[in-house]
Order: C-alpha cells, then structure tokens, then sequence
C-alpha cells in the first residue's frame, strides 16, 4: 500500500519533470543548432542585416557566398502585428464592450459560442480565406494582386479577434457589481457607467487580452505566408510585399542549405525571443491586474469618479455606437467567412462523392482527401495518446502533491506556461531538428504526432488542473477520513469528479491537431499521396493538405472543399466537447435537482 | 495491508490526551490539553467558533496532517496504542471515522457512496458489499427511504438526507470510534433530530465524539461534555454536572449565553 502511493506520486512528478524536459529542450536545441550560424555569419550581421540572399551551397568551412540579413523581417513581423493590433484589437475591444453591455441576453451565449468555435477555425483557413476572397477584393484598389501588408493586417487582425473578445470579455464581468449600482445610483446613465467606470476598471484585463492577442500575431505562420507576399524587403506601403520570421522559416526550411538552415533556426530563436518577452508582460500584467482590482475593491475612487462623469456624456456615446457597430461588423466577417468557404465548398463535396471517400490516383483530376483524413486521425491518436496521460499525470502532481510555493512545481509551472507561448513554427522547427533526425531523417507521421504531443501538453495540463481545482476539498477530506490512501482518493473520487473538464480538453485537443499545419510541414511531410501504410510514412494532415491544395492553384474547388470539412470537424469537435461536459456533469450530478435547490 | 505487521492496530474504543499542543504556524491553537473519553459514550465539545474544538477532533484521526505548517506535541492515544506513532494513517482513519460540517457525498451512486469505504478495505464482491450496503443504511435509518434508489446520484438527495448518508458512509468501514464535527449545523430541525435519534442509537457499538454549537444538542445527547476557550479545555465533566453546576465562571457565562 504504501509502496503504490510512492509509485503513483514518482508517476505523477514523472509527468511533471517531462514538461520541464520539453521546455528546456526547446531552447537548449534551437540555440545549439543555431549557434554555427550566428558565429559564422555574425550576430550583428544576422539580426541587423537587411539583405536575404541564401547561397544554397553554403555551409560552415567555406567563405559564405549568400548573405542572410532577417532585419527587414524583425520589421515586417513587428508591422504586421502592430497592423492586426490596430484592426483586430480596436475591433476586439469595443465587441466585448458590445457582448458585455449592449448585447441582448438571448443573443449573448449565441454569440459566445460562436467566437469560441472561431478560435477552433484552422489558421491555413484563414489564410485561405485571404487567398480565394480577400485578396481578389484588394486587387481592384491595389496595384498588385492585393497581398501585402495590409491584407496580412486584416487577416492577422481577424485571427487575434477571438482571443481579444474573449478575454476582454471576462475581464469586464468580473468587474464587481457594486460599481455599476453605484454609479447608476447617482443618477449615471448605463452608457456613461460602461465607459466611465466599468471598462476603465477593467483596463488591465483589457491589456492582457491585447498582449496575449499580440503574442499570437507575432507567431502566426501559415496564414501570414499565403497572404504577404513574401519578399523579403522592409514593407513599402499598404501593398508592399514583406516577410514575417515566420514566413521565411515556412518558405525556406523545406529546401535549406546548412548555413541557411542555421540561419532559418536562428531566425526561429529571434522569434521565440520577441514571443517569450510578450509573454513575461503578459503575465506581468496578468499579476498586476488581480492586485490592482483587490486593492481597488475598498477605495473611495468609484464616488469622485462617478461625479465626473455626468460632464462628459457625449464621448461615452461614441463608444456605445462604436460598441454596436464593432459587435456588427464582427458579426458581419464571421458570417462572410464561413458561408463564403461554404457556398464555395459544399457543391465539390455534394457533386463529387469521391472526394472523401474515393481512392487516390496520381496526376488523375479526381483527387480525394481520404489519405489526408486517415492521417489526421493517425496523428490526433498517436498524439493525444502521449500528451494526455503526460498532461494529467502533471495537473495532479500540481494539484494534489506540489507544495503552493515549492520549488519544483514553480519551474513546472514556469515550463507550461513556456511551452503555452513557443509559436507552433517553432515546434515544426524542434520536430525537425530532433524527431525527423531521430526516425532516420525522413518526416513521418510518428516525427509529425510527437511534436504534436508537445503541442497539446499545456493545454491538457492547464484544463486538467482547472477542473482539478473545481474539485471540493470536503470530498478529499470525505474520502481520507474513510481510511482510502491519497492515491486511491486522486484515481477513485477526484478524477472521476473532474472527468468531464478533463475529456473536454482532449476533445479541445483534438481540435488543435486538426487544425495545426506548421508545425506538421517539415516533421509529417505535406505531400497528399497514398493512404500511409505505417507510422514512419510520411503525409499531410487535412490543414496542411488545405496549405498545398491552395498554394499550387490547381485544385482551387478541392482546396474549397477541404476548408468545408475542417470547418464542419472543428465545430463538431467543439460542439462534442460541450455535450460531453454537460451530459457528464449532469449524470454526476444527479438525476433531480433537489440536493441543490434545497439549499 | 499485509505486510504492515509492524504496526499497531487498533482495537480500543477509548481515547486518552495527555499534553498535547498544536501549533498552525506560529499560531498555537491547542494548550497542553489533556483529557480522557470513555468507549461507547457520546462525548460533546464546546465553545466559542475558534476555540479548538475542531482542531482537537481532527487531531483523534489525522486529519490535520493535510495542514501545511501544523505541529502536534504531546500523547493522543487511543487503548494504550500513540496514533502519531507507528500507525498507518489509513487504518487509523478507517478505525476512527469522521462526518463532517457539510454533508460531502461523493458525485456517485448511493450504493457507490456506502462501498467506497469497503471497496478500500479489499471488500470487491457484490454479495457482501450489498449487506454492508444494506446494514449500513439500515443503521442510519435510511435503507426504507433509500432501499429503491441505491443507483441514483447521491448529489440528488436532500441535504438532510445527504448527511445521514455520510454517516451510513462512515458506518459502513465499521469505525471504532466516530468523530462528527458540527454534523447537524447546515441542516434542518426535522433531519437534526434524525441524526440526534442516530447518535443515541450508534452510541451501543461505537464511541462518539461531536463538536457542537448548540447547547441543546450537547445536553440532549451527549454523556460528558467539555468546553474550550482560546486553545484550552476548561471545563470536562459528566454533561449534567458541567450544564447545572459548572465549575468555572467562564464555562456557566457561555452556556448561559453570555458571551461566546
């Protein structure tokens, strides 16, 4: 008895120690690897260069002949972010504002919802969306095709849209009622209330949502490639073609040189730096934002501050227009999107049964995407089957065994939220550079899921402890006061309590795997060929499928209709993951509801 | 289980303190107490909310060692065995068991509820476990309420009704001795007579010890009765003696009402 609780907690720190593995792994290969390059090339040159010209041939022995300068790309990155935080967080604020305040209350959990299911959509489908709408509708007012910066902005702005409304979103409500009824008490209208105490008093929650917004707009890489344009020079105007870091590792690792691919690497350490130092102000404020509201809740600042208001009605009624017209137009770009792709899409899958199901036949006009599915399915397996007893074995080692403050389970915690924050490139770049190397230096569908794995850990880890939490420590107490060991309490009472949090992650989890294309590129391969015959064969998922069908501009319908079927799974998947979370909390709960209405 | 054979086992129903202190931190929340419970008695603690009372029920099983930072000196013995001796702690909280402030069912069945103890023991076949099933219900008074919903969530029951299940959940491990701390505080008249009805009925087989806040409860229900303040016990007596004729000044303003 005892000897299993010892085996069970050296288990559960097991888990632990290997997010910590994975973390530091990351940057100590990156930097290893990229070393050669930085010394043979200069770090001055490297970081502040702005011409990139590779010389394939190059490598560490010989005088290089190419020059690898990613100074216009640190720019391009930083432009292109700055554009998406205008449009995207401008947009993303005042929709919260709208959702929190201006909604009507039959529409809110519809419209939660369906921002939650728009973070599930695959970034490729974004970026395809850019390619097949946007881009042809910038191209009448552009002097080129429309890609560019400000194409690359709006889709990028797009994409932060969901992680901005939706923390924003909590920020504001959890802003103590007290001061909206003491604000309105006074005699203040709700629209001066919102935008003079309710959203002021949510500014740094509003802040967080914006970095954390930022963070994935730095690290976005797919759909950043197929919308602007490439080129590696500074971005010259609206229209300009540039190169984000993340571009340039998508375009270039696939046929590097050596000192290139150092360089690509490099390029993916100077990334993981600008990313990295977005995440400690995220969690700086973060930390801020909590003290700031506990120190608040008693001062005296809400009475003086709600006199001041009724002076300075008229700017707060351009915010709740704004609100309104910010909640339509959101409203507006998502129905664009999905029925857009739909409309496009759904006669190819109806008109051509074949192309879900059919057999594949090289060079024919038919292609099918079954290998693509079968592939997905394979890596979604073989990942979740790593990640998910990883994940949970460190949730509980968190939970149950780490001391609140102790050593080991900070840096547990500090490595999660690391792994959280590596943009998925990066992770494409890892892969390769260790898994590919390892199974024989081919991509594989094996190299593709455990780079997946790693993917997938902080979000299993984070859920699982969330839900862990939830968990009442009088049924603890309940189940050690009966004599049951600690072990035998976490297996038999907590973590069937906490099962429907836990399987809603895996669910989630399977989700991401559908929807990850950069990090599969270089690991799994992106060729759509043969059903696989085993682990070690290489192939594309579903999104990467969707990457190499619009690139090429052959299979323009077929590339429709693969951003219908991962629409259509994405949603299910999320659509799944609540039922489960509700079907499971009721059965846990009871039949009746008695026990609680009692109360 | 086997192989603990080192270890004491208990057999005892009765417990002894002798100077024993407890320590939260810094803060020292028990004052050389000492005192002796007698086996198959109800034993009531009282005293104003702070006073330790809970915190010496806790001691009698453990529980307070998932306290971060708390400190015990001094004997707790229960027979001539020293519970913070060489005793597995599991055993000990399967021998001296425990209901709690709020009725805490786990989110399962009924029946799974009342196995759960025995299925800890190594008790898996179905036959015995549905007579402990039965007979612990069946002590609690409840097996004709509960008899045709075994299969239903406990969490649908009432909140009364919850907490006897617990009881029934404690009973079910066959404890010794039963430490309920506040048992009837979150629950209505009718259910606190119920478990009030239990007490006396359980006190046959088992030893008692209950923290209360109500005088009532502890004169209607309790043999011997003691009363803390701050850390210290300040009063132990037969019941009768320390509600009629108590001994210190402090003890009678309390049970008066006059402060506390």
């Amino acid at each position: 008895m005892v000897t299993k609780e010892k085996l069970g907690k050296a288990l559960f720190v097991l888990g632990a120690i290997i997010c910590i593995i994975s973390a530091i792994s990351i940057f100590v290969f990156l930097i290893i690897k990229s070393a050669p390059a930085f010394i043979k090339i200069g770090v001055l040159d490297l970081v502040f260069g702005d011409n990139w010209s590779p010389s394939v041939s190059d490598n560490y022995n010989n005088a290089l002949k190419g020059s690898y300068g990613i100074f216009t790309m640190i720019i391009g990155t930083i432009v292109s972010t700055l554009g998406a935080l205008t449009i995207g967080g401008v947009l993303g604020y005042f929709t919260s504002i709208f959702l929190v305040f201006y909604c009507p209350k039959k529409l809110k959990p519809i419209a939660i919802m369906i921002i939650n299911l728009l973070a599930g959509i695959p970034s490729v489908v974004y970026g395809f969306f850019g390619i097949s709408f946007l881009l042809p509708f910038l191209s009448k007012i552009a002097p080129n095709n429309g890609s560019g910066l400000l194409a690359t902005s709006i889709i990028l702005g797009i994409m932060i849209l969901p992680t901005i409304i939706s923390l924003s979103r909590v920020a504001l409500e959890s802003v103590p009622r007290q001061y909206y009824e003491g604000s309105v008490a006074i005699g203040a209208n709700h629209t001066s209330t919102v935008f003079k105490i309710m959203v002021p008093s949510a500014r740094g929650g509003i802040l967080a949502s914006l970095v954390l917004g930022t963070g994935r707009a730095l690290g976005e890489a797919m759909a950043v490639v197929m919308v602007a344009g490439n080129f590696p020079t500074y971005p010259n105007g609206l229209f300009g073609s540039f190169r984000t870091l993340t571009a340039n590792i998508v375009l270039e690792m696939g046929y590097a040189g050596e000192v290139q691919e150092g360089a690509l690497i490099a390029t993916g350490v100077i990334l993981l730096m600008l990313v990295t130092t977005i995440n400690i102000i995220f969690n700086k404020i973060s930390i801020g934002t909590v003290k700031a509201i506990a120190t608040t809740q008693n001062s005296n600042k809400i009475k003086t501050k709600t006199e001041s208001i009724l002076r300075k009605i008229n700017f707060s009624k351009i915010g709740e227009i704004a609100s309104k017209i910010a909640g339509i137009t959101v409203a507006i770009i998502l129905f664009m999107i999905v029925s857009f792709i739909f409309v496009k899409g759904l006669p190819t899958i109806i008109n051509h049964p074949w192309f879900i199901f059919g057999k594949f036949q090289f060079g024919s006009e038919e292609i099918t995407i079954l290998p693509s599915l079968i592939c997905t399915v394979l890596v979604a397996v073989i990942s979740l089957i790593i990640a998910t007893p990883i994940g949970i074995m460190t949730a509980i080692y968190l939970n149950e065994y780490a001391k609140k403050e102790g050593r080991l389970a900070t840096i547990v915690r500090g490595a999660i939220n690391i792994l959280a924050g590596v943009p998925s490139i990066v992770y494409g770049l890892f892969g390769m550079i260790t898994f590919v190397k390892i199974f024989g230096g081919t991509s594989s569908i094996l190299s593709g899921a455990l780079t997946i794995s790693i993917i997938l850990l902080p979000t299993i880890v984070r859920s699982t402890e969330e839900s862990l939490k939830r968990v009442l420590d009088s049924l603890r107490q309940g189940s050690l006061a009966l004599g049951a060991g600690k072990l035998r309490t976490i297996l038999k009472v907590i973590i069937p309590s906490a099962l429907p949090g836990i399987l809603s992650a895996v669910i989630l989890s399977i989700g991401r795997v559908v929807s990850e294309s950069a990090p599969l590129l270089y690991t799994m391969g992106s060729v759509i060929k043969q059903i696989p015959s085993s682990v070690f064969d290489s192939g594309a998922t579903l999104s990467v499928a969707l990457y190499q069908l619009s690139g090429e501009g052959w299979y323009i319908n077929e590339a429709y209709a693969t951003a219908v079927v991962l629409i259509i799974l994405v949603f299910a998947l999320n659509l799944i993951a609540e039922l489960t979370v509700k079907g499971l909390s009721k059965r846990l709960k009871g039949d009746t509801n008695e026990g609680k209405s009692k109360k | 289980m086997k192989e603990n054979q080192k270890n004491d086992t208990i057999i005892a129903q009765s417990i002894s303190v002798r100077d024993a202190s407890l320590w939260y931190g810094d803060f020292q929340a028990l004052k050389n107490i000492s005192i002796e419970i007698p086996e198959k008695k109800i034993t009531a603690f009282i005293g104003p909310s702070g006073c330790g009372k809970s915190t010496l029920l806790k001691c009698f099983n453990r529980m307070n060692d998932l306290v971060e930072g708390c400190k015990v000196t001094g004997n707790f013995l229960i027979g001539d065995i020293d519970i913070y001796g060489k005793v597995d702690v599991n055993e000990l909280r399967k021998n001296v068991g425990m209901v709690f402030q709020k009725p805490n069912p786990f989110p399962m069945s009924v029946y799974d509820n009342i196995a759960y103890g025995p299925r800890t023991f190594g008790i898996h076949k179905r036959k015995e476990l549905d007579i402990i099933v039965e007979k612990s219900l069946r002590q609690a008074a409840m097996w004709e309420e509960l008899k045709d919903r075994l299969n239903k969530s406990a969490l649908g029951l009432s909140g009364g009704q919850q907490q006897r299940l617990c009881i029934a959940r404690a009973l079910a491990v066959k404890p010794k001795i039963l430490l309920m701390d506040e048992p009837t505080s979150a629950l209505d008249p009718i259910s606190t007579g119920k478990i009030e009805e239990l007490c006396e009925e359980l006190k046959e087989s088992t030893t008692i010890v209950i923290v209360t806040h109500n005088m009532q409860q502890a004169t209607r229900i309790s043999d011997y009765t003691g009363f803390f303040l701050m850390g210290e016990l300040l009063e132990y007596a037969e019941t009768d003696e320390i509600f009629t004729s108590p001994k210190d000044e402090k003890t009678e303003k309390y049970i008066t009402g006059r402060f506390g």
